[in-house]
C-alpha cells in the first residue's frame, strides 16, 4: 500500500519500457481529466523517470524496475490499461485534493 | 488531426483487416513486417517488438493489442508510423482475444494524438466494436479521426 495526497500532486508521470506505445495513450487520458486541476502529465520509458515526478503509475511488471530510477517517489503499479481502479482512485484524489491508499 | 498528418503516419497500405495468425507472436511479426514495409523500421525492430511482447503484454482491452518495440528498438526506428492488422478469426494473447492490432513505431511524438484517440475509442464499448468489425481502410480512418468538438 502506498499513500498518496493528491493535494501534493504536480507532476504525475506514466512509465512503460519505451515510452511508445502504452504509456502514451495512458498518459493522454490522464491529461484530459486532470487538465483542470493544472497537474502536468507526462509519460516516460522507465529508464528515464524524471526526479521531480510526484508520483509514477506504470504496468504491474515494470514497478520494480521504476521503483529502482526513482526510489523516493510512489510508484503505483496498475493492471488495466484504462479504467483501472487504482489509477481512477489517484485522478479523484487529485481533483478533490484528498488522500488515499493504493 | 487533419487527413493527411493521419495518413502519412498511417499509410491505406499498411491498413490490412484480413490478417490471419497462428498465435501472438505471429501476430506481432506481422506487424513488424507492415512497419518495415512501411519504411518505418529496420528488420531489427521486429525482434525488439517480440522481446517486449516477451517481457510485457501489450494488450490494452476490448480486443486490442498495441505491438511495439523496447527503448533499445528506437535506434531501429526512421520514422513515427503505425499499421493496423485485424484478425477477424482472433489470436489468442496469452488468455485474452485479441482482434485487432495498432503496430506501434516511434521515435518522435508524432503518434500522440493518434494513440490518445484509440484510448477514447477503446473506451466506448460501441467504437471498439466497430473497430474489431471494420471492413474498409475509410472505417478505421474515420474512427481514429479525433471528434471536432472534443475538447
Amino acid at each position: 500500500m502506498t499513500t498518496i495526497d493528491g493535494s501534493s500532486i504536480k507532476k504525475l508521470i506514466v512509465a512503460c519500457d519505451a515510452g511508445m506505445g502504452s504509456s502514451v495513450m495512458l498518459a493522454g487520458q490522464l491529461k484530459k481529466q486532470l487538465k483542470k486541476s493544472g497537474v502536468v502529465v507526462e509519460h516516460s520509458p522507465v529508464a528515464h523517470i524524471p526526479q521531480d515526478a510526484d508520483v509514477v503509475v506504470t504496468q504491474a511488471g515494470l514497478a520494480d524496475r521504476a521503483q529502482g530510477v526513482v526510489p523516493d517517489v510512489p510508484v503505483v503499479p496498475f493492471q488495466l490499461f484504462l479504467g483501472d481502479p487504482k489509477v481512477a482512485k489517484i485522478v479523484k484524489a487529485i481533483q478533490d485534493g484528498t488522500t488515499v491508499e493504493v | 488531426m487533419a487527413d493527411a498528418a493521419l495518413t502519412s503516419l498511417l499509410a491505406e497500405d499498411s491498413i490490412r483487416l484480413d490478417a490471419v495468425a497462428s498465435d501472438r507472436f505471429d501476430a506481432v511479426r506481422q506487424c513488424g513486417a507492415a512497419l518495415v514495409a512501411a519504411g518505418a523500421v529496420d528488420e531489427s525492430y521486429v525482434d525488439a517488438m517480440i522481446q517486449r511482447e516477451n517481457t510485457v503484454s501489450t494488450f490494452v482491452g476490448e480486443g486490442v493489442a498495441i505491438p511495439h518495440g523496447t527503448l533499445a528498438g528506437k535506434e531501429s526506428v526512421k520514422r513515427d508510423a503505425l499499421v493496423v492488422l485485424r484478425f477477424p478469426d482472433g489470436v489468442d494473447w496469452d488468455g485474452n482475444a485479441v482482434s485487432v492490432c495498432v503496430g506501434i513505431a516511434a521515435a518522435g511524438g508524432g503518434h500522440i494524438a493518434l494513440l490518445s484517440q484509440l484510448a477514447e475509442i477503446l473506451l466506448d464499448p460501441d467504437k471498439a466494436e466497430q473497430l474489431r468489425n471494420a471492413t474498409s481502410a475509410e472505417q478505421v480512418y474515420t474512427l481514429l479521426t479525433p471528434d471536432e468538438d472534443d475538447d
